[in-house]
């Protein structure tokens, strides 16, 4: 059975008068393992569906089935526990908590999920070396350059052994060389770890790396196409 | 089975907390600042206000009828001059064997019509035994004409300077002291001026007139007592301790306390310097109440803005699984945090602002040039401030809980927080 399904997923918003239909019966499979990306124009309904995927928002129809479960009719704090122990996130602006060190930001999640002192610690150490931030761990984000907090969002997403990670727009605020190095990191970890990725993006260098592409086009997917996996980094 | 669900353990709360609480450190010292100032003048004030009042009451004590005054038990509804404990001498006893940290004063009080060959005016003699009463011990460094009366002096009397002024009264002048008697009758006695006092409270002034005890006696037995009874109108107990009056009070009762005797606190001989205190203290506590209203704009400022600011980081704690309580949680412990910094050094400044003035007090003669008399009683001029542990409790938890309540309407606007809203802005 697919990791992620969604059935006849439809998002309409109220602008003043005007109803925009931000996705229009949306119906997709993604199996365990895959590493996929959502792309499309602005204001073609990636972010939308991402939101909805990883609970943050809800349908206005349709419904998400995520690991055997309609996320579409937990309650707000059944979410909240999902979200915890079954999604990571990376966002398009780092979104790590300033007042927190790289290591203690990634350990935020499992701390979230009870995990051990021990353990916690003994994961975010390991997932910050991948991520080749081992020198780096105890400074805050703000002596981060911007590639390097890109980096401890996925070693954090990751850490918390969620069975999805989605990510928006994950490399639209770094360099080329920043964005290559972070796709070849998550490209390489989603193999090692099989994790599922969904990602958004326009970004054509996203794009060569994933394995599955679909193209959404006013709330509606319009191609769905199966990529051979781009390898090895380049770096 | 129970379902996995998110956990904060206090530590990792309380160090995000104190953490989040100097992301902008200026602002948060700008906010201890205010907060701290606004606490250094309310506790100033209130200890102003009762280093004032208990001036006033200590005064009250000595000038009046003690800590706890024994007497008859209609007195005090109905004072009259057939009105006294008979058998003083065994009250005395018992008082004594009950041996009351302070001292204990027998005193008689009878209402007289002074008169010389000028003028005649109404007034209290107050009998008490010399040299051993804190009446007197008030009033001989008022004394501005003549001496205090001796022990033994059976004659001798000390007017106030308002009084000696109606009487056209002079050291050595006779007076001559007239009381009903129950009946209808009259009787008199004559008392020499030996000394004439100003205490600057007219109540005592024009209407007061000090005699040993034994001139007193003199219109008891006219009514009757036996002064081998020692008979008096009352005993005044003046503790070393005030504070151990209920203790006291509760002793005296069970030993002396019957149909016809009872023991009375000040708080219920001067019912009226009580109401005054009250509506005092009702005064402060309005100055109280507009600095802590300081207080929570200072605090419901500082968190709210905190909150507002990091709506985007709410929405991507709560993204990852922070649970609304958590959030809210949060936020509060930063408040908590700001209160406890606030109370901390709010004492320091209030506590050392009040130490000084305890240690040196404030002179408010210059503002009070007409005198410092209320209530029948006085304010020393210079007023030592004054804090009890209660006052210390009350401020310490008003303070606290304000600024702790100050932090729930930024809590709750943090847990709201929905995260698709908040990672859009």
């Amino acid at each position: 059975m697919a990791l992620l399904t969604l059935q006849g997923i439809s998002k309409c918003y109220q602008q003043g008068e005007l109803q925009v239909n931000a996705l229009n019966d949306i119906n997709l499979q993604v199996e365990e393992g895959e590493f996929a990306a959502l792309v499309g124009p602005s204001g073609s309904g990636k972010t939308t569906l991402l939101n909805i995927i990883g609970g943050l928002d809800t349908p206005t129809h349709g419904r998400t089935l995520l690991n055997n479960t309609d996320i579409t009719g937990l309650k707000e704090a059944e979410l909240s526990n999902f979200r915890l122990f079954q999604l990571g996130f990376i966002f398009q602006a780092y979104n790590l908590v300033p007042v927190l060190s790289a290591l203690e930001n990634v350990e935020l999640v499992m701390v979230l999920q009870g995990r051990s002192a021990e353990e916690k610690r003994e994961r975010a150490e390991h997932y910050l070396q991948l991520v080749g931030l081992q020198d780096v761990m105890q400074r805050r984000p703000s002596a981060l350059s911007g590639g390097q907090q890109q980096r401890v969002a996925v070693a954090r997403a990751l850490a918390a052994g969620p069975r999805l990670v989605l990510a928006d727009e994950p490399t639209a605020n770094l360099d080329s060389e920043n964005a290559t190095a972070l796709l070849d990191i998550m490209h390489r970890l989603s193999h090692e770890e099989k994790t599922t990725f969904i990602f958004s993006t326009h970004d054509p260098r996203v794009m060569e790396r994933a394995e599955r592409i679909i193209t959404l086009h006013d709330g509606k997917i319009v191609s769905d196409e199966c990529h051979q996996r781009h390898d090895e980094p380049t770096v | 089975m129970s379902k996995p669900h998110s956990h904060l353990p206090l530590t990792i709360l309380f160090m995000l907390a104190w953490r989040n609480l100097w992301r902008h450190r200026r602002r948060t010292l700008i906010t201890l600042t205010s907060i701290a100032i606004g606490f250094g003048l309310a506790v100033l004030f209130i200890g102003i206000g009762d280093g004032s009042h208990n001036s006033m009451i200590r005064n009250a004590i000595k000038l009046g009828e003690g800590h706890i005054t024994v007497q008859p038990k209609d007195y005090l509804q109905a004072p009259a001059n057939h009105k006294y404990l008979s058998d003083g001498l065994s009250l005395s006893a018992k008082l004594n064997e009950l041996n009351v940290t302070g001292s204990v004063a027998a005193r008689i009080s009878l209402q007289v019509l002074a008169s010389t060959a000028s003028n005649s005016v109404g007034a209290a003699l107050e009998g008490f035994r010399s040299n051993s009463d804190q009446r007197q011990a008030m009033l001989q460094p008022q004394l501005i004409e003549g001496n205090w009366i001796e022990a033994g002096d059976h004659r001798g009397i000390v007017i106030g300077d308002g009084m000696a002024r109606k009487l056209k009264a002079k050291i050595g002048s006779k007076v001559v002291l007239m009381a009903g008697k129950q009946g209808g009758d009259s009787q008199a006695q004559l008392g020499r001026v030996r000394g004439i006092f100003d205490s600057h409270v007219d109540e005592l002034d024009d209407y007061l007139i000090l005699s040993d005890l034994q001139f007193a006696q003199y219109f008891l037995a006219g009514e009757g007592a036996i002064i081998e009874q020692a008979p008096v109108t009352r005993f005044a107990v003046f503790l070393d301790d005030p504070d151990t009056m209920a203790y006291w009070k509760a002793q005296i009762k069970s030993v002396i306390e019957n149909d016809l005797v009872v023991a009375l606190d000040w708080q219920e001989m001067m019912p009226q310097l009580v109401q005054f205190i009250i509506i005092d203290d009702v005064g402060n506590y309005v100055f109280l109440i507009l600095i802590l209203i300081m207080v929570v704009f200072g605090i419901v400022n500082t968190v709210l803005m905190s909150v507002l600011e990091r709506t985007r980081e709410f929405g991507l704690l709560r993204a990852l699984g922070l649970g609304r309580q958590h959030l809210l949680l949060l936020v509060f412990c930063e408040t908590l945090l700001l209160s406890v910094l606030a109370v901390i050094i709010g004492w320091v400044v209030g506590g050392g602002t009040h130490w000084w003035f305890s240690q040196h007090g404030i002179d408010f003669s210059a503002l009070m040039p007409e005198g410092t008399a209320m209530m029948g009683t006085f304010m020393d001029p210079v007023v030592y401030t004054e804090l009890s542990w209660d006052r210390v409790t009350q401020l310490t938890i008003i303070i606290f809980v304000t600024t702790l309540l100050s932090g729930i309407y930024p809590a709750i606007k943090a847990a709201r927080v929905t995260p698709v809203e908040a990672l859009r802005t």
